[in-house]
């Protein structure tokens, strides 16, 4: 049963002075097969720390991270990731960036083509998959760095605040758009995000992480079932407890930062 | 906008006048004698003489020779830059261990070099085409170091994300990553390449434009040689232009060149 298991995990980026910087400390969770998990946190917590570390794109320091019981150890065709900022490649088009990780696996070209046009029509790119990417709009360019993992259709989605950069309404459609996928195809999905009312609308369960270093602080399960209404009394009432919970958190902390 | 135009067209008109004032005068200057034909040339000679230098055949030779030079120096330079830019960028370990010998050879001016060159080559074709490898080489591989360079982590991320094998990474992102910089040092490089050919050839060579030059100016023959200045010029600038146009042709499309 695919599983992301995360146990006793730290990481500390080394500093140039010796001083190294502490990002994670001693986090363990756990995210079942088809759950869809945020993670919350003031920034420079460590999240997308721990997202690049589940994704195989960087060392933690002990502890272990195993997808389906096999530790994480480099990417994975099995892990698909959504970066905070899209980073498509300004030479290739719209179509030829969703394409490149099929191209890199080497997918024959009709399967290709089939794959491109389902997901394009899906995150609203149509009539712009020869258009290059300094000619998209920012939430465009999103959308199409979503686009770019789910058509390698991986178990597992990492996304580190994907919708960012997109307005209010844009927003709301690519979440709707968001849960009608992982429900339709049943997929793990692992999202960080700073706005909490996302958070509630989205998640099965909400971590939020304690400000640095990175350690889990408390966690939220959101029994509300699908499909969910944005003005949901129960949900702007959970978002607000984690707000008052991250305030206090960093009251807590504060005396370390101090002087 | 209409008004911006007008402008520009005066100015252009004003410009035109400059160039035709001084042609004349040169024509006026030369016919009458009031200047030596030794110190300028009068347009109309420049034409008479370069269309004789063509008609004869005598141009032909030399020009073909210098191209050949120019174009098998500038492949060289281009060739080895680019191919050793990308090799620092993946083993920086061989940048670590060549760029002192690099920067040292790059510090010596280029021209003061000829006179072993051409012990080394003779003075024929081989020590120029040499001469503007040099010319071109560090310009094009220190550029070709920057733009591989930047190739932005986020770039190697995302295809890491996608198993890309060694070859992708540096076929599929960072070669196309370093283009804009590379195309850069390509350019720079193509302006300089005619100096470098025209410098060897008129300090010793049997043959070349750089020779038909200074055989020009031993024979006093000024509008020989202002036709041969105006012609290595328009060939400097359309090698540049060439260039300019495979930038285009390749990277226009996402790039505004
Ligand atoms: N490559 C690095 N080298 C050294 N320190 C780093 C590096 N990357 C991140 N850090 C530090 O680790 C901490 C966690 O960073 P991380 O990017 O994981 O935070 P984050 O929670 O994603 O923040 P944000 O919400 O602003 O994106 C930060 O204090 C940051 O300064
Ligand atoms: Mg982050």
């Amino acid at each position: 049963m695919p599983t992301i298991k995360i146990s006793h995990l730290y990481k500390t980026y080394a500093g140039s002075d010796g001083e190294g910087t502490d990002a994670l400390e001693d986090i363990s969770l756990e995210i079942r097969d088809g759950e869809f998990v945020c993670v919350v946190g003031p920034s420079g917590c460590g999240k997308s720390t721990l997202l690049e570390i589940v994704a195989g794109l960087l060392k933690h320091d002990s502890g272990s991270v195993t997808l389906d019981g096999v530790p994480v150890n480099g990417t994975s065709r099995d892990i698909g990731v959504v970066f905070q900022s899209p980073s498509l490649y300004p030479w290739r088009t719209v179509a030829r960036n969703i394409a490149l990780g099929m191209e890199f696996s080497r997918v024959p070209k009709a399967e290709q083509e089939k794959r491109l046009k389902k997901y394009i029509e899906l995150m609203n790119l149509k009539g712009f998959e020869n258009k290059y990417p300094g000619q998209l709009s920012g939430g465009m360019r999103q959308r199409a760095g979503i686009a770019r993992a789910l058509v390698m259709d991986p178990k597992v989605i990492l996304m580190d605040e994907p919708f960012s950069a997109v307005d209010h309404l844009t927003r709301c459609t690519l979440q709707d758009e968001l849960v009608r996928i992982r429900q339709e195809e049943k997929k793990t999905v692992l999202f960080i995000t700073h706005d909490l009312n996302e958070a509630v609308y989205l998640a099965d369960r909400v971590i939020l992480l304690s400000p640095r270093p990175g350690r889990i602080q408390e966690e939220y399960t959101v029994s509300t079932p699908s499909p969910r209404s944005r003005g949901d009394e129960y949900l702007n009432h959970l978002a607000a407890r984690i707000m008052a919970d991250i305030n206090r958190g960093s009251r807590e902390e504060a005396p370390e930062y101090s002087i | 906008m209409g008004k911006k135009t007008k402008k520009l067209t005066w100015i252009s008109v004003l410009q035109i006048l400059t160039v035709a004032a001084l042609l004349g005068y040169m024509q006026f200057a030369v016919k009458t004698g009031r200047i030596s034909k030794i110190f300028i040339a009068a347009p109309t000679d420049i034409v008479t003489k370069g269309t004789d230098l063509a008609v004869s055949g005598k141009l032909w030779p030399h020009l073909l020779l210098t191209l050949q030079e120019v174009l098998a120096g500038y492949a060289l330079a281009a060739g080895i830059g680019i191919l050793l830019g990308f090799l620092w960028v993946l083993f920086p370990k061989l940048e670590k261990y060549m760029s002192v010998f690099c920067s040292a050879i790059m510090a010596v001016p280029k021209t003061a070099v000829l006179p072993l060159l051409i012990l080394w080559f003779g003075i024929g074709f081989q020590s120029k085409v040499f001469l503007i490898f040099l010319f071109g080489v560090f310009t094009i591989l220190y550029n070709t170091v920057t733009g591989a360079k930047q190739c932005s982590e986020d770039y190697v991320k995302v295809a890491r994300v996608f198993e890309a094998t060694r070859l992708q990474l540096v076929f599929r992102v960072m070669v196309p990553a370093a283009l804009p910089s590379v195309f850069n040092g390509l350019r720079l490089a193509a302006a300089t390449a005619l100096t470098g050919v025209v410098f060897a050839e008129m300090q010793s060579a049997k043959a070349g434009l750089g020779f038909l030059l200074s055989e020009a100016q031993n024979n006093l023959d000024t509008a020989r040689v202002f036709f041969i200045i105006i012609l290595i010029t328009l060939i400097s600038v359309g090698f540049v232009k060439i260039i300019q146009g495979i930038e285009y042709i390749v990277c226009h499309k996402w790039r505004k060149v």
